[in-house]
């Protein structure tokens, strides 16, 4: 019955049709309702909605890249904000150098904070970042390059468990420190900000954010699509039967340390599409997107939505960070507390997070109708 | 020289009243004494400057000149201005010219004549201290208490010539040597009178050298500063004589430096293994990546503060003791949260460890920002015990007390935690549950009481961390979080599971950050640090000391 | 297909979902007949240390504003948000403010990584930030009005001061590691060296973020200090660093009779956290001491106590910032008659208020204040003493007059010429102009 569906359907389960359904409208009645209905109307959606709206979308994709590695290869990284801040990093360095003479000290070709610290020559590292292709390019290679530096060293030797999470950790930290440095040249703590045009266009515009929004819509989509397409491939089965038994995968003579490199160096673009998709609507890309605390939260987010499930990841994100918006604006002393509170209720009640819920209700549901029909596969 | 007429006798009836310590009587009578013998032609305040109207124009240059003409002028009240001024009792009236000062009771005297005053301390203006001020009158107390009876203080005064290198003391040091009985203070009140005498153009040659000798023997970045400043201005033989006798104390000091850096390492290691070894059981033995871990620490900290705060408004004289009561009370709260938790999240979540990161991140969230609820976001003081204020020579290394009771507590919480583990039916019982929970369980052991337990002695052994971390660090909601990745690289370069490993990888990681800091810098040898442990985990997956056997893949 | 048929049924339904989402995300109530003002303070995370305060200062002078009857005849509505020490959440609540609570003026920021965060969103959406704290100068925004001091307004009179007072000759400059220290230091270098100073009596350091073991670089300024010229740091520490920066002064008997440190950072709020009786005499350079004496500060202070409920609780310097903040722009709303942004923009320059060290500040045409330097010396209890201070008030100068980049620029918000970025060379608007 798979073999007969069209490729693109065989991807797309229950879970996915709605997904991808919101993702669809979205696309397409953001733009409608925010740059074509009159703004006094109801409908209408303010400028900063949609770029929040944006924001939450990066977060998304960056949940789904986590969940492909931690939720269908057993590798729980808590650095994988380090990749999507290199790929913010990338597209920020496009985005200075669009900038040109129109930065306060209107130099051709130096950032604000490089006149000020006084360099006088463009630094090699940000050679070639003024073309929107080769930083596109950067946006995916260096977190790739990166991935694979650290997993070919990891995973040969074969660290596992709780060690790798530190070392991702440990990663993720040391990148901190090193962005923190006024020497390197990436603008220190202030990072890279009073962002003008991408591709021309005003960031600030509405319709750039619509159209950043829409992009994000699709990132997503895509991400969503290839992580599927890799885990319902037989590279996927794979790579599940590693999370499951790595040994056992082992001594049935595949080469684990190749899956999981291929499935972490994956991951790592897509949370640097994520990012670059994320700096452009924030507007500022700095250090602290390094921060241990930042992956730990990404880790959360998974599995609030639901570990292993991809549409949860996404969920969770987007859940977590409207939590967060919503909370640090109408209990401004104890949102900590209801987004503390909200982590250990999860992990207590929700082992499998919001879609494991519904998938068990629906379940029962199912087999109180039918008498039992197996549920969603990958809702482990 | 024409100070206005003073009793130049000491009117020794009234300052009995004034002061409570006979001893001071004597001392001040035995001051005059010698100042009237030797300190004959400094007797008064040169070029018409009068000592008690320099103090009253509020102005800083005249309180500083006036403080350096003290020791000399011959005032009787001279060691009261000096120590009134120390206690910031010392009170102005521009005006009328008239300085007054006030004993401990808040009594007000007469400074010229040394006899009580009937004015009000509130009608007055305290005389003004700047550093300068402050420098000068270091120097006039050092002079004036060169012959007090108390052997430390006539030390500190000898290392506060020594500092102020100023040539008016000289007959005052002369006369204190010759009394001078204590052979430590001797070398000191020689160091400084050398110091005097080197840099002293009008001495002759041979005593200078003599002089430069003896600061050479001193041999401490003190000796240098004297001695570069000495060459700076000096020529010929005293020139290439100072320049010498620095080269080689700093080729001593950077010897010396290597010493100082495993001391500074071992005592950032100290703080590294204070920090860790409650993970150490927390996460290394019982296998909870524990987020909350450095809010443990934090709350030990907070603990410090409260009973700090509870000593300085009922129990004063307890406040120098506090820390002792604060250690116990601090395991005991934190032991107490730390069992409320495992009772409450942890204990359903056991095998299941990435998701006791989830609840204990969330549990170190509310944590926080309950402690920033109840004590405000802003740093607590917590102050430093007399004990360990201070610190004290070895060789060319200083050693700070503070510093070296952290290293020693660190490692009696470390011998004491692993005695609780090794020699107590509590330890047996928990490495039982730890090693195989099943076959403990099985053999009776009732293995939640354990958990709780365990769980509860990895977090008051972070409480405790807390109280000695409050002695170095913020005492705010923060705390925690800056020890907590440090902690976990500890743990898992040494090795999750083994103590020693803890001990030997927060020690290894002390040493070879301070050393790297003075070469690449504080925030590149940090990176370094970290790019090293990420390496060497590749090389050595299970740390340090790996647990062997088939406890490893479980 | 039953599949497809399913699939475009779920679109349709999702579609409808999202649009209600947003919908309702959008549709939050508006309060009407109270302006808002908006407070952006980090409450927690690592800034909250220093913020969380200034947040309460605003509660206190909108609440006392209301008190006498708001402003323009409608009560004042503080609208509080918390952006939590992350730099991008600020840009995020500083929209929500701006649009959503459509506030009238935003009180806020501290870092200036997170003034740099905001400002595209102030000047995009056209509101006004009042950002309180020193900061190392180099920006000049349409829409935001700095009541902190540049570094002309602390950094060099606290160096002048050392250099005449204390003759000191050899440097340390010790900061973190972010914009604010280095570009601080690297006016102060400059500065120096036009003084006379030479490279080799100038050691610069740069540490991490809650560096806390700080025993090797004052073992370093020791010895850098026993060359036999008087020394003294100059220190860019920020905030978290410095308590344990200054214990281990203590510790290592480093006292400010022989090497004192002057601190940019540090003010009664930092020093509330730490003994300081072995710090007496270190030095701090601010526009405003808890300790100045008179009748306006005295009653500052008895307020603040009385709203904290704290009679323990000290007041700082940006908090003064925030107050002649506030009071310029009631004044300029009140000048105005109305909040609208571009009238306010104009009301506010030239605008002269009471500030609590006994004069009045104005409102600069760069958007920067005149402003009193004092420095003064950490005392016992965690004061300080003022021991000099200037004779009149200084100007807030946002372009460095020792930075190659930025000598020749000026601001100037007056119209018609409204420019941030003149270059007096050129003539022209927008920098350095090459």
């Amino acid at each position: 019955m798979e073999a007969r569906k069209p490729l693109l359907l065989s991807l797309i389960d229950g879970r996915g049709a709605i997904f991808l359904g919101i993702l669809t409208a979205a696309a397409v009645l953001v733009p409608l309702l925010s740059l074509v209905i009159p703004a006094n109307s109801a409908f209408a959606i303010p400028a900063y909605l949609v770029a929040l709206f944006g924001k939450y979308l990066c977060y998304a994709l960056l949940a789904i890249a986590l969940d492909l590695v931690w939720g269908y290869c057993g590798i729980l990284s808590l650095g994988h904000g380090a990749f999507f801040a290199l790929g913010g990093y990338a597209m920020g360095m496009y985005l200075m150098r669009q900038i040109g003479t129109r930065g306060v000290y209107a130099h051709p070709e130096l950032p604000d904070f490089m006149v000020f610290l006084n360099m006088k020559e463009l630094p090699i590292t940000w050679w070639g970042f003024q073309s929107f292709p080769y930083a596109m390019l950067m946006v995916l290679l260096i977190p790739g390059l990166l991935a694979f530096i650290f997993g070919f060293l990891a995973f040969r030797s074969r660290v596992t468990g709780v060690y790798l999470s530190i070392i991702t950790q440990a990663m993720t930290y040391a990148l901190l420190l090193a962005f923190f440095r006024n020497d390197m040249g990436f603008g220190g703590n202030n990072g890279l900000t009073d962002f003008k045009d991408i591709l021309g266009f005003n960031v600030q515009a509405k319709e750039t954010r619509v159209a950043l929004f829409v992009a994000s819509c699709i990132a997503l989509g895509a991400g969503y699509l290839i992580a599927r397409a890799v885990t319902e491939s037989k590279f996927g089965k794979v790579v599940i039967a590693i999370r499951d038994a790595e040994s056992r995968t082992r001594f049935l003579g595949y080469r684990v340390e190749t899956y999981k490199l291929a499935v972490f160096v994956l991951s790592a673009m897509m949370a640097g599409v994520a990012g670059a998709l994320y700096v452009p609507q924030v507007g500022i890309i700095n250090p602290g997107e390094f921060a241990p605390a930042n992956s730990i939260e990404a880790v959360i987010w998974v599995a609030v939505g639901g570990r292993g499930t991809l549409v949860g990841a996404a969920l969770g994100a987007i859940i977590v960070n409207w939590g967060k918006t919503f909370f640090t604006g109408a209990l401004p002393e104890y949102w900590l507390f209801a987004l503390g509170a909200l982590f250990v209720l999860v992990t207590l009640f929700l082992p499998k997070g919001v879609v494991g819920v519904i998938e068990q209700y629906k379940a029962q549901r199912a087999s109180a109708n039918k008498g039992g029909t197996a549920a969603a596969p990958a809702a482990e | 020289m024409n100070m206005p007429s003073r009793p130049r006798a000491l009117p020794l009836e009234t300052k009995a009243k004034s002061l409570t310590e006979t001893l001071s009587v004597l001392a001040a009578a035995f001051f005059l004494l010698m100042l009237a013998l030797i300190a004959a032609p400094h007797a008064r305040a040169q070029g018409g400057f009068d000592v008690i109207i320099g103090l009253t124009t509020d102005k800083f240059p005249d309180t500083e000149r006036a403080l350096n003409e003290l020791p000399g002028a011959g005032l009787a009240t001279a060691p009261d201005i000096v120590e009134a001024l120390v206690a910031n009792r010392l009170y102005l009236n521009g005006p009328a010219r008239k300085l007054y000062f006030a004993d401990e009771a808040g009594k007000m005297f007469d400074a010229a004549t040394g006899e009580s005053a009937d004015v009000m301390a509130s009608a007055l203006k305290k005389v003004r201290i700047n550093n300068a001020v402050r420098r000068s009158l270091d120097a006039a107390r050092g002079a004036l208490t060169l012959m007090s009876p108390d052997p430390a203080k006539r030390k500190a005064a000898a290392d506060s010539v020594f500092k102020s290198r100023d040539a008016t003391a000289l007959p005052l040091l002369e006369a204190a040597l010759a009394k001078e009985t204590v052979s430590a203070n001797r070398k000191i009140l020689e160091e400084a009178r050398a110091a005097i005498v080197a840099g002293d153009s009008g001495a002759n040659e041979v005593q200078r050298l003599e002089a430069i000798d003896i600061l050479k023997s001193r041999g401490d970045q003190d000796a240098v500063s004297v001695l570069t400043t000495i060459a700076s201005w000096s020529e010929g033989r005293v020139k290439a004589a100072a320049d010498s006798a620095s080269s080689v104390i700093q080729a001593k000091l950077a010897l010396w430096r290597n010493v100082q850096n495993i001391w500074y390492g071992l005592s950032l290691g100290s703080v590294l293994l204070l920090a860790a070894i409650g993970l150490a059981i927390t996460f290394g033995v019982m296998g909870i990546i524990n987020m909350a871990h450095g809010e443990m620490v934090m709350l030990g900290a907070y603990t410090t503060f409260a009973v700090q705060e509870w000593a300085r408004t009922s129990h004063p004289g307890l406040l120098n003791y506090s820390l002792f009561i604060a250690i116990p009370l601090a395991f005991l709260v934190t032991a107490a949260v730390g069992i409320l938790i495992e009772r409450v999240v942890i204990r359903f979540l056991y095998g299941r460890p990435l998701e006791t990161l989830l609840a204990t991140f969330g549990i170190s969230l509310i944590l926080q920002q309950a402690v920033r609820t109840i004590f405000g976001a802003n740093n607590r003081e917590v102050s430093a015990p007399s004990f360990m204020a201070g610190s004290f020579d070895f060789g060319s290394l200083q050693i700070g007390y503070g510093r070296m009771w952290i290293i020693v507590f660190a490692l009696a919480v470390f011998f004491a935690l692993q005695f609780v583990l090794r020699a107590t039916s509590f330890g047996l019982r928990m490495r039982a549950v730890t090693q195989n929970r099943r076959m403990a369980s099985s053999m009776g052991i009732d293995t939640n009481r354990i958990d709780a337990m365990a769980f509860g002695l990895g977090s008051g052994i972070a409480g405790m961390a807390g109280v000695a971390l409050s002695q170095i660090d913020n005492v705010s909601p923060n705390l925690g979080q800056s020890y907590i990745i440090d902690s976990f690289m500890v743990v898992v370069f040494g090795g999750v599971g083994n103590l020693w490993g803890t001990l030997l990888g927060a020690l290894t990681l002390g040493v070879a950050n301070k050393f790297l800091e003075p070469i690449a810098g504080a925030v590149l040898g940090k990176i370094l640090l970290l790019v090293f442990i990420i390496l060497f985990i590749q090389k050595r997956p299970r740390g340090l000391f790996a647990l062997k056997g088939r406890a490893v893949e479980a | 297909m039953s599949l497809t048929r399913r699939i475009m049924l779920r679109t349709a339904g999702a579609a409808l979902g999202g649009a209600l989402a947003f919908a309702s995300t959008s549709a939050f109530a508006q309060g009407a007949g109270t302006i808002k003002v908006g407070v952006l303070h980090s409450l927690s995370g690592t800034m909250a240390i220093s913020e969380t305060t200034l947040k309460d200062v605003m509660l206190m002078l909108i609440e006392e504003q209301n008190k006498k009857g708001g402003l323009l005849g409608k009560k004042l509505e503080p609208v509080v948000v918390d952006p939590a020490s992350n730099w991008p959440l600020f840009a995020e609540k500083a929209r929500e403010l701006i649009s959503k609570d459509k506030v009238s003026a935003t009180f806020g920021c501290w870092t200036s990584v997170s003034r740099k965060s905001v400002l595209p969103v102030f000047e995009e959406l056209n509101s006004i930030l009042f950002y309180p704290v020193q900061y190392e100068g180099e920006e000049s925004s349409k829409n935001i009005f700095y009541t902190g001091a540049a570094p002309n307004q602390q950094a060099i009179p606290a160096v002048d001061y050392l250099m005449a007072s204390e003759k000191v000759q050899r440097w340390v400059l010790a900061g973190t590691d972010y914009v604010y220290p280095r570009t601080t230091n690297k006016i102060l270098e400059a500065y120096l060296k036009a003084k006379g100073v030479k490279q080799e009596d100038i050691m610069i350091n740069y540490t991490p973020f809650g560096h806390s073991d700080w025993q090797t670089i004052v073992a370093d300024i020791k010895k850098f200090g026993s060359a036999g010229k008087k020394t003294a740091v100059v220190s860019t520490i920020n905030g978290d660093a410095n308590v344990p920066f200054y214990k281990e002064l203590g510790n290592a008997g480093v006292k400010a009779t022989d090497i004192p440190v002057v601190a940019f950072s540090v003010g009664e709020e930092e020093l509330a956290g730490i003994d300081t009786k072995p710090l007496v005499g270190h030095l701090a350079a601010w526009n405003y001491f808890q300790s100045v004496d008179n009748a306006d500060n005295k009653a500052f202070i008895e307020k603040w106590k009385t709203f904290t409920k704290n009679p323990k609780r000290v007041t700082n310097d940006p908090m003064e910032a925030h107050v002649i903040g506030f009071n310029m722009w009631v004044k300029a709303v009140e000048k105005a008659g109305t909040t609208d942004t571009e009238a306010v923009l104009d009301a506010m320059i030239g605008v002269s208020v009471p500030n609590l060290t006994g004069g009045y500040s104005t409102m600069m045409p760069n958007h920067h204040i005149t402003k009193p330097v004092l420095i003064g010396e950490v005392q016992a209890d965690g004061q300080f003493n003022t021991v000099w201070q200037t004779s009149g008030l200084v100007v807030g100068d946002e372009w460095s007059d020792y930075l190659e980049g930025s000598k020749d620029m000026i601001s100037d918000w007056r119209k018609p010429l409204s420019c941030g970025n003149f270059n007096v060379k050129t003539g022209k608007c927008g920098g350095a102009g090459k």
